[in-house]
């Protein structure tokens, strides 16, 4: 079972059109996961690697020409919008570099989110809380994000991300943005989770931590290696 | 539901909220404000004249109509017309009885022959006269002016002691009314034996009836002589007060009925050439006012056989050119108007086609051998026109302005569109990184414009709400804000002299820390605090400002029934333009891919 793939990316090109020049970012570069592994990909900074995992994640698009991305063999950017909300709402788990939590709503709000958005869930709320608590949050439930450092808005984040039960989490550099110690206790999180089975795509420039997963690639030139 | 939740967020969150409804609130006002003044405006000009010509009016220029009486009786046959009453209209120069010598002592008025039954029947004269009854300090002026006149009687008519008492207290209060209230009525009352008190009253029909002076108006008679009854402006003892009525300067000591005035007229021949001027001197009964400024300012009543006579319309006989003494035969007596007014729900066009046909049933029922023939229907000087017709002539550039208000309002309306779309765009916009992490966490395009939309819907009533509100206190307290903001109390000007030292403090206070905010805030707070001083001082130096000026735009008082409609129509229009404004912007930020949303800063 563990062997089964649950996240492909086939050929993903994606070009950014700024005005008249063309950037081609992405040249084709195929990825796959196994459920219950960690990949981290690895590449310097301007290679790609937040491009590739928004692809993976259903937040941006690839180029006409594309390959696909496969989601348990169904390709997501060709269902309806509906089943891309579903996708990016439940099957996946979303961690942004720079958190991306609401301002006005509190920890523990931001962290049920996806639940009331995807009202699939009436303990939403509950699960939320669960999270959070776990990741050390108790205390900081009704508090508002900018209020937190910035590790507690990672864990946060994490939280908002798995508080729908994913089969897996896609993290773009989660430590990027926080000292090392911090750091530390966010891969920590992450290893547990990987721990209980989940499936986890890490983006990072750093070796080092790349080292915490299972598997490793690396992006240069548009390409997986 | 998450949206409602955000809703609420976003609702409470900061200011900007509060800003939002604020802007609509005020735009929403402003607008009401506007329209409702100017809607009250227009209808002032269009309905005063009906109020004071009736609905239709038959006018033979300067010669006058003969047989008007056998006119009035066809006119009121017809089953369209309600009521008549005929009219000597002419110029005539008012010699007035100001008390104070340096006073301005003569008017140019226009005068009004009116017959009494009739008049009130078809405008509303009566309601328009000012004095209904007469106040304390105006019954102790007609008591002061009923002994001084009839000093004689009065005195023998009284006991040694009571004599001295009177002549004291009357020769007081002359004196003491003008500045304060003596209380005389009551101080004679009291110390006169009963039948000496009512010889007093017995001379002034006012003393006793106090509804006489309003009767008096009415009759246009006082003691039984013929009376004037005048424009509230054309007297200059009439002050405005700040709410709008009316008071009399020093005390009602120039309350116009106590005195006479006296009117030169100047008849015309048949020839258009001037007679002899004729005088008459007419005691005051009353004055009244219709709201239309120049008419107040010039117009006076008298009863109409004293303006037949003072214009020679009047019956005369003619006599022969050769021998003077042979009566040939009778000039009847003449009006130069007869004032129509329509049955209930009668269109005015139709009611003067009527009037139209009946002058023209008059004219050929004249026995044949008439002396002296009305004018035939075709004579140019024989016009027959509605109350609107009359009023274009007379507010002609008024309904210019009509155009030119319209043309505003549009651009008001779409000003304050503009700037609601702006408002709801700006506030939209600045949360477009928002709706960029609700899309990556799988929120509907629907459920995020959803969201903006309530925010919308919540603000855009609260505001409308709230501009309502503050466009009818606006609008109906518009008077009372005019005159304060013309004359405004020292008070706001040392307040804001406080305000602004204060404003310095703070300032030099916050300053030290090497803030530039406070220095920003603290300059620009100065600065206001220092304009409204300055400019209230600037106002009281030029001894008020007048904005609504009474001759410029004919009424005398500042229109403040709101204009529903328009408040409704405003009303709503704010909440979609507010909705609209959200949508826009909201439905953008929804359409493009979320990481696109997420980048925005
Ligand atoms: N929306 C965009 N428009 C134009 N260029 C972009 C856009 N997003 C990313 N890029 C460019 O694509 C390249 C890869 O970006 P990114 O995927 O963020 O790299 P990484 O995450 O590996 O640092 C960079 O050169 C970046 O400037
Ligand atoms: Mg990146």
């Amino acid at each position: 079972m563990s062997d089964a793939i649950l996240l492909q990316g086939c050929d993903l090109r994606k070009t950014y059109v700024l005005g008249r020049a063309e950037v081609p970012v992405l040249h084709g570069a195929s990825i796959s996961v196994e459920e219950g592994s960690w990949v981290s990909i690895l590449g310097s900074s301007g290679s790609g690697k937040s491009t590739l995992l928004h692809l993976l994640g259903g937040l941006d698009r690839p180029d006409a020409d594309s390959g696909q991305v496969l989601y348990r063999g169904q390709s997501v950017w060709e269902q309806s919008q509906r089943a891309i909300n579903v996708y990016r709402n439940n099957d996946i788990g979303f961690v942004f570099q720079f958190y991306h939590l609401l301002p006005e709503l509190t920890v523990l709000e931001n962290a049920s989110l996806p639940a009331m958005i995807g009202e699939t869930n009436e303990s939403g709320l509950e699960r939320a809380e669960t999270l959070l608590t776990q990741f050390g949050l108790g205390h900081r439930l009704h508090h508002k994000p900018r209020e937190l450092s910035g590790g507690e808005r990672q864990r946060t984040a994490i939280a908002r991300a798995l508080v729908n039960e994913p089969s897996m989490l896609l993290a773009d550099e989660p430590t990027g943005n926080l000292d090392e110690e911090t750091g530390g206790e966010i891969l920590g999180v992450l290893k547990e989770l990987h721990q209980d089975g989940l499936a986890i795509v890490m983006v990072t420039h750093d070796p080092s931590i790349a080292a915490q997963g299972t598997e490793t690639v690396h992006l240069r030139r548009g390409l997986i290696e | 539901m998450y949206q409602s939740k955000l809703t609420i967020r976003y609702l409470t969150s900061r200011f900007i909220p509060l800003i939002a409804v604020a802007a609509v609130a005020l735009c929403v006002a402003l607008v009401i404000v506007v329209v409702s003044v100017m809607t009250g405006f227009l209808n002032m000009v269009q309905s005063s004249g009906r109020t004071l010509m009736g609905d239709v009016v038959v006018t033979y220029g300067l010669s006058g109509v003969p047989h008007y009486e056998r006119l009035m009786d066809t006119l009121i046959s017809h089953e369209s017309v309600a009521a008549v009453t005929p009219i000597v209209d002419g110029w005539g120069l008012l010699r007035m009885p100001y008390p104070d010598r340096d006073a301005k002592q003569s008017e140019t008025v226009q005068v009004w022959g009116i017959d009494p039954h009739s008049f009130p029947e078809v405008t509303q004269f009566a309601e328009s006269l000012q004095w209904k009854t007469v106040s304390e300090n105006q019954r102790d002026w007609i008591l002061i002016d009923a002994i001084q006149e009839h000093e004689h009687d009065v005195l023998t008519q009284l006991n040694e002691e009571d004599r001295e008492f009177v002549i004291e207290h009357v020769n007081n209060a002359a004196r003491t009314l003008n500045f304060e209230p003596v209380g005389l009525y009551d101080t004679i009352r009291n110390k006169l034996p009963e039948e000496d008190w009512a010889y007093i009253l017995a001379l002034d029909s006012r003393l006793t009836q106090d509804g006489d002076v309003l009767a008096q108006g009415l009759s246009l008679e006082r003691n039984g002589k013929p009376a004037i009854v005048s424009g509230l402006h054309v007297s200059e003892g009439n002050e405005r007060q700040e709410d709008g009525s009316y008071q009399v300067i020093r005390n009602d000591y120039w309350w116009l009925p106590r005195y006479s005035g006296t009117l030169t007229m100047l008849p015309v021949d048949a020839q258009g050439g001037i007679i002899e001027p004729e005088s008459i001197v007419m005691p005051f009964a009353n004055e009244f006012m219709s709201g239309v400024y120049i008419i107040d300012d010039t117009r006076i009543f008298v009863p109409l056989h004293v303006a037949q006579q003072l214009l020679h319309l009047d019956e005369a006989e003619i006599v022969d050119e050769d021998d003077p003494t042979e009566v040939v035969g009778v000039d009847p007596a003449r009006v130069t108007s007869v004032l129509v007014r329509g049955e209930e729900g009668v269109d005015t066009n139709e009611l003067r086609a009527n009037v139209q046909s009946s002058y023209l049933k008059f004219y050929d029922e004249m026995p044949i051998g008439t002396f002296v023939m009305p004018p035939p229907l075709g004579d140019p000087g024989l016009v027959i026109q509605t109350w609107e017709d009359q009023q274009r002539s007379f507010t002609g550039p008024v309904e210019k302005e009509r155009e030119l208000m319209r043309t505003l309002f549009s651009i008001i309306y779409l000003v304050v569109a503009a700037l609601i779309l702006s408002i709801f765009w700006s506030i939209v916009f600045e949360k477009t990184k928002d709706i960029g992490i609700l899309r990556s966490i799988g929120a509907s395009r629907i459920s995020v414009v959803w969201v903006f939309l309530q925010f919308a819907l919540v603000i855009g009533v609260a505001g409308a709400t709230l501009g309502t509100l503050l466009g009818w206190l606006i609008t109906t307290n518009i008077n009372a804000i005019h005159e304060a903001l013309g004359n405004p109390p020292i008070s706001i000007a040392i307040v804001a002299i406080i305000l602004g030292c204060l404003t310095i403090a703070w300032m030099i206070k916050r300053s030290r820390t090497g803030d530039f905010l406070p220095i920003v805030l603290g300059t620009l707070g100065t600065i206001l605090f220092a304009c409204i001083a300055l400019v209230v001082f600037d106002i009281r130096a030029m001894g008020g400002l007048v904005i609504w000026d009474a001759s410029v735009y004919y009424f005398s008082h500042i229109p403040n029934d709101v204009d529903w409609n328009a408040a409704i129509v405003t009303s709503i229009g704010a909440v979609v333009f507010c909705l609209i404004g959200a949508a826009i912007p909201s439905a953008k930020a929804a359409d493009i891919d979320p990481v696109k949303a997420l980048r925005h800063e």
